[in-house]
């Protein structure tokens, strides 16, 4: 079964293949799709296809894994799907090794918004997972070290120090003047 | 559906008039439905002189009527036909339209010729009949003595 | 602003609107009630006898209708559980199309309230309870059809006479053949194949009359048939008409039918409690035919 959330119907993508080029065009399209992605682990290209090639990929990884190399529909499968043959090796050799015991989708798919400007065209990124390349949503950099909050850091501490002991010296003063008070108070109740 | 056969005829006929060459049929004579109507060919298969004869001279009986309310014929369901010059009421015992499970549906549509006194023309059935059909009364049970196998 | 703050507000993981959201799944898995269903299912798995890979070619009647819209868990997993209580009472056995095969209906008009038919399968398919097939065979040179829902409980036997499969899925190219192909004698003897031998597939091919035909034949690619010997044009016609992407579109196949994973839960749920049927059918034919009879 499919990790991936799958439409239940298929998109028809009529110009996918370039006008009137009607199902076989289209095919030919997730071909070229399926064999870049497998080529250079992440592309780019309209959202509607590039979420109809991850159907395919993910479908022939899958059978790729389930089957291996000896069966024979499974590898007409990888030459028609592969239209660049070393990818065949590439399919069974390393990314079927890469995702064994591999619980979760075996790719990802990022939604890069709209083009601008001219007519807006969703656009996505397909990527397989574990490739090589830097990750699309970049992890948080650590600033604590830059010099501006460094020095941030030390003013604050500066200010909390500076009010710790304006109130230190406040309530120092409060006592001093009860004990005075008291005994004021009690001289005057002896005598 | 034969009225509209025949509309459509009459189109393209009137249509091609002005044509040289008219081309002997131009519409289909497929029936995918396989209904029994009127102007159906049907194959008699009983033993009666009049059945044989229409079928060496190739010109099979043809439905005239069918005697319900849809039009349609079905398995036991009596209809007129035209054989040999002559008119003629007969019985339908098998149909080659898709049936339910557990009804058996045969290459051919045939009937049984029957009198107007209801009595069957011939004395035998040469192909076997729906066993269901045993279940029906009044004349056909006339035609159901003359069956030699049922299934 | 912050740099990645920006990127993940622009590049954001696709969200479906059909999938559960992954807050609640969470939810779910970390409540009583489900824990505990969780912790039976993985004690089960370790039991449980696995169906061969073909079993499904077997009896694929057990699998259900693929279209989405008529998928329903729960119904399908009730009708799997009525067919396996009809079919410890009724010997339903393993046949193909191709198959010639003798059913005992019961029918109230005959005289001993019974109706037997012999013929070849041409046809098999439905789901569920709903599953049939057809048979064909000619009787006094008329050809005969009936079809027969495989979990009726009007049929009081089944018995195949011939085990064998032919080279494709449909044999509906029989109507349009001479008789011979499909002629069947009533009181056929039924063929016992040795034990532990795989089903024969006959390799007949079929040589069909001439046109007009029922359907198109030479559009359809039938490996049981010989060569038709029709004009060039028909031939031209077919391949305008031919589909030939379809055949390595995965994800068509994909949609098509009941996918591997869900195919094997079911085949191994029918496989454990055919195991038991399968042994009581034997017992029962070392008996002999019982008092009930």
């Amino acid at each position: 079964m499919l990790r991936i959330p799958i439409k239940v119907t298929a998109r028809k993508l009529p110009h996918a293949g370039g006008r009137g080029s009607g199902p076989q065009g289209r095919i030919n399209k997730m071909r070229k799709l399926v064999t870049a992605l497998i080529r250079h682990e992440r592309i780019e290209g309209q959202y509607q296809w590039v979420d109809e090639a991850r159907g395919y990929a993910e479908r022939l990884i899958l059978e790729a894994q389930r089957n291996g190399d000896t069966h024979k529909g499974t590898m007409e499968m990888a030459d028609y799907w592969l239209l660049e043959k070393d990818l065949v090796h590439k399919l069974f050799k390393v990314l079927v090794p890469r995702y064994t015991n591999y619980p979760a989708s075996f790719t990802q798919l990022w939604s890069l918004g709209e083009t601008f400007p001219g007519r807006p065209v969703p656009m996505a990124v397909l990527e397989l997972k574990g490739n090589p390349w830097p990750p699309v949503v970049p992890k948080e950099r650590d600033q604590r070290n830059s010099l501006v909050n460094i020095l941030l850091d030390q003013a604050r501490k500066d200010y909390r120090q500076q009010k710790y002991e304006s109130i230190a010296a406040l309530e120092l003063n409060k006592q001093s003047e009860q004990q005075t008070s008291n005994i004021d108070d009690s001289s005057a109740s002896t005598s | 559906m034969a009225l509209l056969c025949r509309a459509t005829v009459l189109q393209t006929q009137t249509h091609l008039c002005t044509n040289a060459i008219v081309p002997l049929r131009n519409f289909s004579v497929s029936s995918p439905l396989q209904q029994i109507i009127k102007l159906s060919r049907l194959q008699v298969v009983d033993n009666s002189a009049i059945g044989r004869a229409a079928a060496i001279s190739g010109r099979p009986a043809k439905c005239i009527h069918v005697y319900n309310k849809k039009g349609v014929g079905t398995l036991g369901d009596k209809i007129l036909v035209a054989i040999k010059g002559q008119k003629k009421k007969a019985y339908i015992v098998g149909v080659k339209q898709k049936q339910k499970p557990f009804v058996p549906r045969f290459d051919s549509n045939n009937i049984v010729l029957v009198e107007e006194s209801g009595m069957p023309t011939g004395t035998r059935i040469r192909v076997p009949i729906p066993s269901m059909l045993r279940g029906k009364e009044g004349d056909f049970t006339k035609i159901l003595s003359i069956a030699t196998k049922f299934i | 602003m912050n740099f990645s703050l920006f990127c993940s507000a622009l590049v954001v993981p696709c969200r479906f609107s059909n999938t559960l959201a992954t807050k609640l799944v969470e939810r779910h898995r970390k409540s009583k009630l489900a824990s505990h269903t969780r912790e039976e299912a993985e004690t089960k798995d370790t039991t449980v006898l696995t169906a061969p890979r073909d079993y499904k070619f077997v009896y694929p009647e057990f699998l259900p209708d693929p279209t989405w819209w008529k998928r329903d868990r729960i119904r399908e997993k009730l009708e799997r559980e009525d067919m396996m209580r009809r079919r410890s009472v009724i010997e339903i056995p393993e046949f193909y199309v191709g198959t010639v095969m003798a059913v005992e209906s019961s029918d109230k008009y005959a005289p001993g309230k019974k109706n037997r038919f012999v013929g070849i399968c041409i046809q098999r398919g439905g789901h569920g309870l709903r599953a049939g097939f057809t048979l064909r065979n000619v009787i006094d040179g008329q050809g005969v059809e009936v079809q027969y829902d495989l979990y009726n409980p009007t049929i009081i036997r089944l018995e195949v006479l011939k085990l064998e499969k032919r080279l494709d899925d449909e044999l509906l190219y029989l109507r349009d053949a001479p008789q011979e192909y499909s002629t069947v004698p009533f009181d056929m003897e039924p063929v016992v194949l040795p034990p532990g031998i795989a089903v024969p597939i006959n390799t007949m091919k079929v040589k069909l009359g001439p046109r007009p035909w029922h359907e198109r034949w030479e559009r359809q690619e039938l490996k049981g048939v010989e060569d038709l010997g029709l004009p060039e044009r028909f031939y031209k016609r077919a391949a305008e008409v031919a589909k030939p992407w379809q055949k390595h579109d995965l994800m068509r196949d994909y949609r098509l039918a009941i996918n591997e994973d869900e195919t094997e839960e079911i085949m191994t749920d029918v496989y454990g409690k055919m195991q038991g049927i399968e042994t009581q059918q034997k017992l029962r034919r070392r008996q002999g035919p019982g008092p009930a009879k």
